[in-house]
């Protein structure tokens, strides 16, 4: 990297995407209408709603950059980062298949074996099967190399036994990709694999952990001698660090970085329309954060532009990561500052009291999720010690 | 998330009448600051703080007697009548005078810390003669609709319903009482938080030195020391205001004053301090798994429950900017460094 890769200049999207984002808005209107769930923070951890997603998919919306052959839409990375900067910004119910239409589909597509791929991405697309991502173990969490979930040869495939923590959705979802050690004998980072296992399966058994807010999301994901044929297997035996380390980019660089805390703002300007407009103070700290998320798009929309075109985006990603988590947090507290009450968990859904306050007790997640922040500011600095 | 969600919390501590262990009334003031700050620490299932700092001495600057037991405080806008209205002076549907001051009370106090685990409440609210009243209501007088803050704390709503207080329990006040309550409370609500950031503290060092990646404490790591020593410093700030507001609390003169620095400090220090601490906890202290939340939480909640570290502040400025009734005030920009210095 060198440090002109810190100026990713301006982004033009593509024309196309001008009609698309229209659908989009006409379609999130038809279904605010229609008394759909809309306008919550941190809708794509915690808005699990598989009906809103299979209305998406009709449309064309989930698996949208598969290729068309699985049922995908075809669709450009920048179409599709239009598509959900809108319903996040919206904040839609977007948590069922999130992580199906963001890195499952994807990775199957890269390193899935055909049968793989004609199995499970025709079902991403229609909004029909959804993923968890079973990465994280108690002990290993920043030092992910470290993970003790074992994967033994069997005769003909696998047996899984370990314990993942953390595991988002593995109470509704159908299926994770588990991270699991297949070689004990070389360098930690050669002997890891990845699975495509089934959460329905009777030795998988699935154990909630509460949020601080009392909301499951989060699961104990127990693997008690799972047995796996050797379809489950994703790509080849010991490619399973790069495989989670080759997705980062675009995990880390996505809208869901820095707007799963608009619709506070969003919740507080209607506030402050309702009652003549605010303060200059007011006035003058809204500005602070629309300039702000909106500098921030830009680098956001930086590095789509850069993965669309094949460019590695590692340090900038993990750069636009730290900013826009950091913004989410930012965000939460100015918008108390500039239009104080008390945070009410137990006040009526959807008042700007009860948003304030999910987007309050969400705040931890932000900063930690997909990679801490310390980590991502390892990371850039790194980067830029290379560029010297 | 309806109410009856929030009240089974996982988080949500029993409520039991604990009348245990409470100070004689004597007991010096910076004592009393102390035990808040303990309740604040350890997260006790009582409202300590609103009976040590608030409610006793209101009672007692009001003349009334304290009752045994943990105490509540209610302020805000009810319907308060003469229970035995003058008749010779009559004017009126409802009367302008009373032949003592009983009052017939009616209405909705909201949000009362810990109503449903006190002996009483201490309600601040406007008489019929159109000036502050101070009275307590004993807890068979109200009916209680159960709720809670963000950490599942109770904070009930008292509906009264037509309920007599005898005058033996009614206190016409001044003003500056109605200004004590609320220095008082915030005050009462500053070192909580004092005490939940030393938890947060606490917890924090304790798991960064315990929990190991990539085969190190994560105390280890430049990034983490440089966030824990952030968080020690904002604590210490908010301990030192509030240690400061407790010595003044003998001090007529500063009292006030200081009070609404350590609320207005405190409150504004609760987003750094529980930011760092969920931080350096990683996803764990995001969950039930760790107790940082019974910290966390309830930081949350505490520095709004009295209008916010922006209300504070406003007063603050408001204070210093306009010179009213005090010494220095030149008209300069002096005021601000007296103030800073006169505690
Ligand atoms: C909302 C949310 C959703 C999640 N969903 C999933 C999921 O679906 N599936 C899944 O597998 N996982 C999931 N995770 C787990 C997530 O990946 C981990 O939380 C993350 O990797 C951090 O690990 P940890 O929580 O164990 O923290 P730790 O790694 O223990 O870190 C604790 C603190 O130490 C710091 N630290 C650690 N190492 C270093 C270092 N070398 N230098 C400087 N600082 C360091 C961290 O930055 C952090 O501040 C989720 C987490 C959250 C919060």
């Amino acid at each position: 990297m060198t440090l002109s890769a810190l100026d990713p200049g301006a982004v033009q999207l593509p024309r196309e995407t001008v009609q698309l984002r229209q659908e989009v808005r006409d379609f999130l209107a038809g279904e605010r209408a229609a008394g759909t769930i809309l306008g919550r923070p941190d809708s794509w951890l915690t808005g699990w709603d598989p009906a809103f997603t299979r209305r998406l998919a009709r449309r064309g919306w989930v698996g949208m950059t598969l290729p068309r052959k699985y049922g995908g839409g075809g669709r450009s990375n920048l179409e599709r980062y239009v598509v959900i900067e809108e319903l996040l910004a919206a904040g839609a119910p977007v948590s069922a298949h999130w992580v199906a239409d963001r890195q499952a589909g994807p990775t199957i597509l890269r390193h899935g074996t055909e049968a793989q791929r004609s199995h499970f991405l025709p079902r991403i697309a229609a909004g029909a099967c959804f993923f968890s991502i079973g990465m994280s173990e108690r002990d290993s969490g920043s030092d992910l190399a470290s993970v003790r979930t074992r994967a033994e040869r069997t005769d003909d495939g696998w047996r899984l036994t370990g314990t993942k923590m953390w595991t988002g959705g593995a109470h509704v979802n159908d299926h994770a990709i588990v991270l699991a050690r297949t070689d004990e004998s070389e360098d930690r980072h050669a002997g890891l694999s990845q699975f495509i296992v089934n959460l329905r399966d009777p030795h998988v058994r699935v154990e909630p952990i509460r949020l601080l807010s009392g909301e499951h999301t989060f699961n104990y994901c127990h693997l008690e001698g799972v047995e796996l044929t050797d379809d489950a297997l994703l790509g080849r035996p010991g490619d399973g660090w790069q495989q989670v380390t080759g997705e980062l980019a675009l995990e880390r660089s996505g809208p869901e970085r820095f707007l799963s805390t608009l619709p506070l703002l969003t919740a507080l300007v209607e506030q402050m329309q309702r009652t003549g407009g605010g303060s200059p103070e007011q006035q003058s700290r809204v500005g602070r954060l629309t300039a702000r998320l909106s500098a921030i798009r830009q680098l956001s929309l930086g590095v789509a532009a850069a993965l669309a075109a094949g460019r590695p985006a590692d340090v900038q990603a993990a750069l636009v990561k730290d900013l826009g988590t950091r913004f989410e947090g930012e965000l939460v507290n100015e918008v108390r500052e500039i239009l104080p009450t008390t945070a009410r968990f137990d006040a009526t859904r959807g008042s700007y009291p009860e948003l304030l306050a999910t987007a309050i007790l969400h705040a931890p997640g932000y900063t930690l999720r997909g990679g801490t922040n310390e980590i991502l500011r390892g990371i850039i600095t790194r980067g830029l010690e290379l560029s010297r | 998330m309806s109410t009856e969600s929030a009240t089974e919390h996982p988080a949500a501590p029993s409520a039991e009448r604990a009348a245990d262990a409470l100070p004689p009334l004597d007991a010096p003031p910076t004592t009393l600051v102390a035990l808040a700050r303990e309740a604040g620490h350890h997260h006790t299932p009582a409202p300590l703080a609103e009976t040590l700092l608030v409610a006793r001495p209101l009672l007692a600057a009001a003349g009334l007697a304290v009752p045994d037991g943990h105490l509540t405080v209610a302020t805000g806008p009810l319907d308060v009548r003469f229970a035995h209205v003058d008749t010779g002076s009559r004017v009126g549907p409802t009367g302008a005078a009373g032949t003592d001051d009983a009052l017939r009370v009616s209405g909705t106090l909201h949000r009362v810390p810990w109503a449903r685990a006190a002996e009483a409440a201490v309600v601040l609210t406007e008489g019929p003669w159109g000036g502050p009243v101070l009275f307590l209501l004993e807890a068979a007088e109200w009916r209680q609709v159960t709720g809670a803050n963000l950490a599942g704390e109770p904070r009930d709503d008292l509906v009264l319903l037509d309920v007599t207080v005898p005058a033996a329990r009614v206190r016409r006040v001044p003003a500056a009482l109605v200004r004590e309550a609320e220095w008082r409370s915030g005050l009462a609500r500053a070192a909580l938080i004092a005490g939940a950031a030393r938890r947060c503290v606490e917890l924090t060092v304790a798991h960064t030195a315990s929990r190991v990646q990539f085969g190190r404490p994560l105390s280890h790591f430049q990034a983490v020391k440089q966030e824990e020593a952030k968080l020690v410093e904002e604590a210490a700030l908010v301990t030192a205001a509030v240690e400061a507001a407790a010595a003044a609390l003998a001090e007529p003169d500063s009292a006030e004053f200081t009070a609404w620095l350590a609320a207005a400090q405190a409150a504004a220090s609760v987003a750094e301090i529980t930011r760092i601490a969920h931080q350096l906890h990683g996803a764990i202290g995001f969950t039930e798994l760790s107790p940082l939340r019974l910290a966390t939480t309830r930081m949350w909640s505490w520095r709004d429950e009295d209008g916010g570290e922006r209300a504070w502040q406003q007063r603050i400025g408001r204070h210093v900017l306009d010179g009213e009734g005090d010494h220095g005030g030149e008209g300069d920009g002096d005021r601000l460094w007296q103030r800073v210095t006169s505690g």
